[in-house]
């Protein structure tokens, strides 16, 4: 049903545009719409991780007048101010819903302005009528990696990020893991598109040797970069000891590195430790039943770790949006999942809760205020209001992500000791 | 140093001298491109409908609005003052702007009223549908003989003023329609403009009821639909706010219900004035109390100016009267630097002028703008922040934030101890944040 209450309701393209833009230094975003949008905003970053768009989001400040005479006035004296004070490399024009019904051309009042402007303008003109988060974020990705250029010079050991956006959950710790595990290789991090970037690292990204897509809606991106550019690209996750194994020596095959065996020994002997390590003896785990509810890079990850690696499959995996990539419920049912449900509303997660009855969820805050009879609840998805993952020591990819999860697995059920009863 | 302001980083004509005010109304804008502005009239209205009791409120609008909404309700539900979860919400798509919302508005009540059952359904639009120009009244109209729930429309367009006054006041204007004549009982008031759940715990309905003074509505906190519709039979409106004065206004012509319009002092000798005026109104004795209070509170004064006289201060908007607020900090010695305002009201002239006869004169700047604001905090360097800013940020200026956010939904002498406890008590961390901020901003680390 249309309606909602217990569950949120699914951020616009609108949002998506902010993410997707909000981690590029030397760009700022310019909303056309009334302030009260804008303010509202504050919420929405402060939930990710307590972060601000102070300095990064402004509005131009809509009014009555505006709306009935079809007046651009105020976007372009914003315009000339945000140039003329904080001189950015660009600034990206984005429509709100009003803009977008009373009809406002933003690539005509920039094709007026742009002469007189620093700063390139860029626009984004769906104000929220485009789809959901995902599609704003894919549509910021598409216009900033337009600006890649021929590279001055070729990196041979340098890797591209391409999919985190400052929503991604817990993208502190999961890219302090993935850079330290490069480093292992001797490979570096040439950008971080689009969470930690900036518009002349973007122009550079073809100077790197490998694109890295850590989430679907970056594929189009590393795509349109391997047309262009010749780049080779891998997508996935390095979930669970197997999962990063098979990632760092794809990587490496890709920049002609070597995986040492001593290497992968040192890591292990540190963060490889099992559940079978962790658990007594008397703890009896194989009946546990668990729910998963995160976007698809996550839910394959994790549940490809949890099927091969603790031996238990998740029951039912939730996707909130349709993946960008084919046969992905195919592949989840391939790892022992029974159900997998894509963009559910929050009742239907209810009932696959009340028929499942799992002693493990891993999703959103608002998953995990469903499933108010589940013993161990996870953060493991945006959004997370209610969660904070600033510390860079908690990731869930890689071998430390391995050694993390499964030391809170097994430290959150021992929380919650019925559920050893089988 | 503070007179280079107004020739200095573009503020011009934005930053006043208070005894150069010209008078009420709107401050001027600090910048074209704003962040984060003022907030819309949508935003209060959903945050306070959650006050209501046997109520639901399904809000109408593009996910825009709808996502910020859960949020911040969301948010609010980790607070001291959390918020029922009685907010519905139905996305307006493009499809629904071409081809019109009505049927599905329709459909979606009906379902409402069939799955939850509320006594009163709020029907809450956005400036989009505004723009639009749907009628909703009209669809309402159509369906109302067949939903059991009372239903309300409150528009919150966002593009008639840059606050969010009108739709507060649509909000206490649309409970109006509940109400039905009654008899007055003698003794019985209602508090308008009292914006918390825990409305009679506070100080003014404490000790209104100890004289014997039904407290019979605290609007719109506590109260039900049904309480909403016997408002009319209160002896009198005490209204603390310039919201709820519409509504004040509407009562006493229809049912004539007298009201007394008071927004909330700081100051002691203001509360006791405030307080004498209520029992005057009311025919009861405050005096014992009054002094009582009032006693404590110089005291406290007392003991706050030993700690903090000689230190200089940025004041933010606060609820009721900010300058009266500001007198009581002058009083304590607190040199007050500016005061950040959005709005000045008629009836705040009094206090201005009480301040600048105290030989006060701060400057006064419109505080919605955070880039403005922080490049004037750091060129005037108070030592505190009094009100709600980030704390990070006033830190790395070396400006202590003081936050009396509890403050907000307190009265009288209580009102007052507060702030000044919370003048005197440095908050837990705030130590480690200002140490760690002056060792970053000294390139320590």
């Amino acid at each position: 049903m249309d309606l909602k209450h217990s569950g949120f309701p699914v951020p616009s393209d609108y949002f998506g545009v902010l993410w997707g833009l909000s981690g590029i230094k030397d760009l700022v975003i310019l909303e056309h719409g009334s302030p009260g949008t804008c303010s509202y905003n504050a919420f929405n970053y402060r939930i990710m991780n307590r972060q601000s768009p102070k300095g990064k989001l402004f509005s131009s400040g809509m009014d009555q007048d505006d709306v009935v005479m079809g007046r651009a006035d105020k976007v372009v004296e914003a315009v000339r101010e945000l140039d003329h004070n904080l001189h950015p490399r660009i600034i990206a024009l984005v429509a709100t819903g009003v803009t977008s019904v009373i009809g406002l051309d933003l690539d005509g009042i920039i094709s007026e302005i742009q002469p007189l402007t620093h700063a390139r303008l860029v626009s984004f003109p769906h104000g929220g009528f485009a789809g959901d988060y995902n599609q704003g974020i894919m549509e910021s990705f598409r216009t900033m990696v337009d600006l890649a250029k021929e590279p001055a010079e070729h990196k041979p050991f340098s890797v591209n990020i391409i999919g985190p956006t400052i929503d991604s959950f817990n993208n502190v710790s999961d890219l302090a893991e993935i850079e330290r595990m490069l480093e292992l290789l001797g490979a570096e991090v040439n950008t971080v598109f689009t969470s930690r970037t900036a518009v002349e690292e973007i122009e550079q990204m073809a100077s790197a040797s490998l694109n890295l897509v850590t989430r679907d809606l970056g594929l189009e991106t590393a795509q349109i970069l391997k047309e262009r550019f010749g780049m080779p690209y891998i997508h996935g996750l390095p979930f669970g000891v197997h999962g990063s194994v098979r990632w760092m020596n794809d990587i490496a095959d890709n920049l002609g590195l070597r995986l040492e065996k001593r290497t992968i020994a040192q890591e292990l002997l540190k963060y490889g430790y099992s559940v079978l390590e962790l658990f007594g003896f008397m703890q009896n785990f194989d009946h546990l039943r668990s729910l998963l509810s995160c976007p698809c890079d996550y839910a394959l990850g994790l549940a490809g770790w949890m099927a091969e690696e603790w031996g238990l499959p998740p029951s039912a995996v939730a996707l909130p949006a349709r993946p960008q990539m084919p046969h992905v419920p195919e592949k989840l049912e391939r790892m022992g999942v029974s159900k997998v449900l894509i963009e559910p509303e929050s009742l239907t997660i209810e009932d696959a809760l009340n028929s499942i009855k799992p002693h493990v969820i891993f999703g959103s805050s608002y998953d995990l205020q469903i499933a108010r009879n589940v013993p161990v609840k996870i953060h493991a998805a945006f959004p997370a209001f209610d969660y904070i993952y600033r510390f860079d020591g908690t990731p869930f990819v890689g071998f430390r992500g391995h050694a993390y999860l499964t030391q809170t697995l097994v430290n959150s059920l021992n929380a919650h000791p019925e559920v050893f009863l089988s | 140093m503070i007179e280079s302001i107004s020739n200095d980083a573009g503020f011009n004509e934005k930053c006043l001298r208070l005894s150069n005010l010209s008078g009420p109304g709107l401050m001027p804008k600090t910048a074209c491109a704003q962040y984060p502005g003022t907030h819309c009239s949508f935003r209060a209205v959903a945050g306070s409908l959650t006050l209501i009791k046997n109520a639901y409120a399904l809000l109408l609008g593009p996910a825009i609005c709808l996502y910020n909404a859960k949020l911040s309700m969301s948010v609010r539900s980790l607070t001291s003052d959390p918020r029922p979860n009685n907010l519905l919400f139905l996305e307006y798509t493009q499809d629904d702007v071409i081809f019109g919302f009505r049927n599905r508005v329709m459909q979606t009540i009906l379902e409402i009223d069939r799955i939850y059952h509320p006594e009163l359904l709020f029907v809450v639009t956005t400036c989009l549908q505004e723009i639009v120009g749907e009628d909703f009244e009209a669809t309402i109209d159509e369906i109302r003989s067949i939903v059991k729930a009372k239903l309300l429309v409150i528009h919150t367009e966002n593009f008639t003023s840059e606050e969010a006054t009108p739709g507060i006041e649509n909000l206490f204007s649309s409970f109006f329609d509940l109400m039905q004549p009654e008899t007055v009982v003698p003794k019985s008031v209602n508090i308008l403009g009292l914006w918390t759940y825990h409305a009679r715990e506070t100080e003014l309905a404490l000790l209104l009821k100890s004289k014997g003074v039904e407290v019979r509505n605290a609007i719109p906190s506590f109260c039900t639909p049904s309480d909403l519709a016997g408002a009319t039979g209160a002896q009198m409106n005490i209204v603390l706010d310039q919201y709820a004065l519409p509504l004040a206004k509407k009562m006493r012509e229809c049912f004539s219900t007298d009201y007394i319009y008071c927004r909330k002092p700081y100051h002691p000798d203001s509360i006791e004035i405030w307080y004498r005026d209520l029992a005057g109104a009311l025919d009861i004795d405050l005096s014992e109390e009054i002094r009582r209070m009032k006693t404590e509170s110089l005291e406290m004064m007392a003991r706050a100016r030993s700690l903090l006289s000689g230190r200089s201060c940025a004041l933010t908007w606060n609820t009721g009267r900010t300058f009266d607020l500001a007198r009581l900090l002058s009083e304590i010695g607190i040199k007050i630097d500016v005061i950040l305002a959005q709005t000045i009201l008629p009836d705040d002239q009094e206090d201005i002028r009480k301040l600048l006869s105290m030989g006060v004169d701060p400057w006064i700047f419109r505080g919605d703008n955070s880039l403005q604001t922080e490049a004037l905090l750091c060129r005037l360097k108070p030592d505190i922040f009094v009100g709600g800013q980030d704390p990070q940020s006033l830190a790395r200026l070396g400006i202590e934030p003081c936050s009396i956010s509890l403050s907000h939904s307190m009265f009288g002498f209580g009102c007052c101890k507060e702030v000044l406890s919370r003048l005197c008590r440095r908050a837990p961390g705030i130590e480690a944040l200002m140490y760690k901020e002056d060792l970053i901003s000294q390139g320590a680390v």
